[in-house]
């Protein structure tokens, strides 16, 4: 289970936003640009430090004090995939895997799987420099959930990919969380990619601080702020 | 960029290139034949493995203690990274006849440090520990910026990745920042070794004996005149070139790959 206070001052903007999750729930945040959607996945995850607050997974405390980021045990996707340039596909997805683990039969067979379901089998010896950003996010979605992480954080993976694209990676996440059974907090600016990634529950954020929480439909019947109500608007 | 402009930006850089290497035509000069007999070859070719061995030690001891140093002044605040480079900016400025007499009064039998060091057998004047130390403090600053600037290059987010795998700090640094960082800090491992290897005044202040190339250069011409000078100068240039040019064709290389 997640628990998390994060509050965190920005230049223009004070984030302070508390949320739960329990096991195997997803939840998206949902916001305009700069509302801080990004600060809170960023703080959760150690990328950056909260100024107060604390943030607990599983009961083991990740901050105060900051946990080092080798021993959160967590997924970070962002827009940008962040492939080692310098490895080759299959080395990139099997990076955070210690060797003795890789040797095993049953990680072999997960890494087998995720390499079937992610179509990588053309790729698997390309160099990671050298392949397309939509290839890139599904390397970089292989490579995080190698690990079988209890909590993946998502910070607007899909950006720029085509809807094609989309819906199949959202389909493996949606297909994964229930083989692995991992907790997934996600970002984007786009209400339909997170509803369909997080069906059950969305948090809306403006200005740094949570002026909605519920399900989809409560949200798009009832939004609470003009903004809110713009931003669930057909184009 | 249009043709006309491409064969003008092309004949400019000939220009310069032609500008530079013009000093160079002075090894057609007539200054009589050159001198290349047993008295004259025997201690080039001595100062050839003096500057190619010691200088290669130099080196390994500036990878050995410059690479975690610059990996700590990359990871350190802008203000206290500021005072790190004021810090090795300093042997860098010194002019190099004024580093080597302070290297000659502070690690030389007369301090508290080099009778120590004496007292020990090191012998810091005219002997190869003080030819290695005076290439390590001529080199030193220039490698550590060099690699610094290598280190910054890496892009931090690809070392929260790292970690964020599971991997720990010495692990991050080993398969992430040491890989994408090879080449600038072969760059400046090839700057550090032009610099050292090229080093007449300090070296010449701390370490006549045993005599490298520039220094032999400077007693040749002292001894025999400028004709056993141009052998070893040719010799010099045919040694110490190809290391940082190999660096520099690697990096291109990898550039166009």
């Amino acid at each position: 289970m997640l628990k998390a206070h994060i509050i965190k001052k920005r230049r223009d903007l004070l984030v302070d936003v508390a949320l739960e999750l329990e096991p195997g729930s997803a939840v998206g945040l949902f916001g305009a640009s700069g509302a801080g959607k990004s600060t809170v996945l960023a703080c959760i995850a150690g990328i950056e430090q909260p100024d107060a607050g604390f943030v607990q997974l599983n009961g083991l405390q990740l901050f105060p004090p900051s946990l080092p980021l080798h021993r959160r045990a967590l997924g970070y996707m962002t827009q940008e995939p962040g492939l080692f340039p310098h490895l080759n596909v299959s080395e990139n997805i099997s990076f955070g895997i210690s060797q003795t683990l890789a040797a095993t039969a049953p990680q072999q067979q997960w890494i087998a799987t995720l390499r079937n379901r992610l179509q990588l089998d053309p790729l698997w010896h390309a160099p990671a420099a050298l392949i397309s950003g939509g290839q890139a996010r599904r390397v970089a979605l292989a490579r995080m959930l190698a690990r079988k992480p209890p909590l993946i954080l998502l910070d607007e993976p899909f950006a720029g990919l085509d809807r094609q694209l989309v819906r199949e990676l959202i389909d493996d996440l949606i297909f994964w969380s229930r083989q692995i059974g991992f907790s997934m907090i996600a970002v984007d600016h786009q209400a339909e990619v997170l509803k369909r990634l997080c069906p059950q529950q969305a948090i809306v954020l403006e200005r740094g601080e949570i002026v909605q929480r519920g399900s989809w439909t409560e949200l798009y019947r009832a939004p609470a702020t003009p903004l809110l109500q713009s931003l669930l608007a057909p184009l | 960029m249009t043709a006309p402009r491409h064969w003008i930006a092309r004949s400019g850089a000939a220009l310069f290139a032609l500008a530079l290497l013009y000093p160079f035509t002075a090894l057609l000069a007539r200054i009589g034949q050159w001198q290349w007999g047993a008295d004259v070859r025997g201690p080039a070719l001595a100062s050839v493995r003096v500057s190619l061995l010691l200088t290669g030690v130099a080196m390994l001891i500036i990878i050995a203690v410059g690479t975690p140093v610059a990996a700590y002044i990359a990871r350190c605040s802008t203000r206290e990274r500021l005072w790190w480079q004021a810090i090795l900016l300093v042997p860098i400025l010194l002019p190099p006849l004024a580093l080597g007499i302070l290297l000659t009064l502070a690690f030389g039998p007369y301090g508290s440090i080099g009778a120590m060091l004496e007292h020990i057998g090191l012998h810091m004047t005219n002997s190869a520990t003080a030819f290695i130390l005076t290439q390590v403090y001529v080199g030193m600053g220039y490698y550590v910026l060099g690699a610094v600037a290598a280190f910054d290059a890496v892009p931090a987010i690809l070392q929260k990745q790292a970690a964020l795998l599971g991997l720990p700090p010495l692990q991050v640094f080993l398969r992430v920042t040491l890989p994408l960082s090879r080449l600038g800090l072969a760059v400046a491992l090839s700057i550090a070794w032009v610099r050292a290897i090229g080093e007449f005044g300090a070296v010449v202040v701390t370490a006549y004996y045993p005599s490298g190339m520039p220094v032999q250069l400077w007693v040749n011409l002292q001894s025999f005149g400028l004709p056993a000078v141009m052998p070893l100068l040719v010799v010099f240039l045919a040694v110490a070139l190809p290391l940082p040019w190999l660096v520099h064709v690697l990096a291109q290389r990898n550039r166009h790959a």
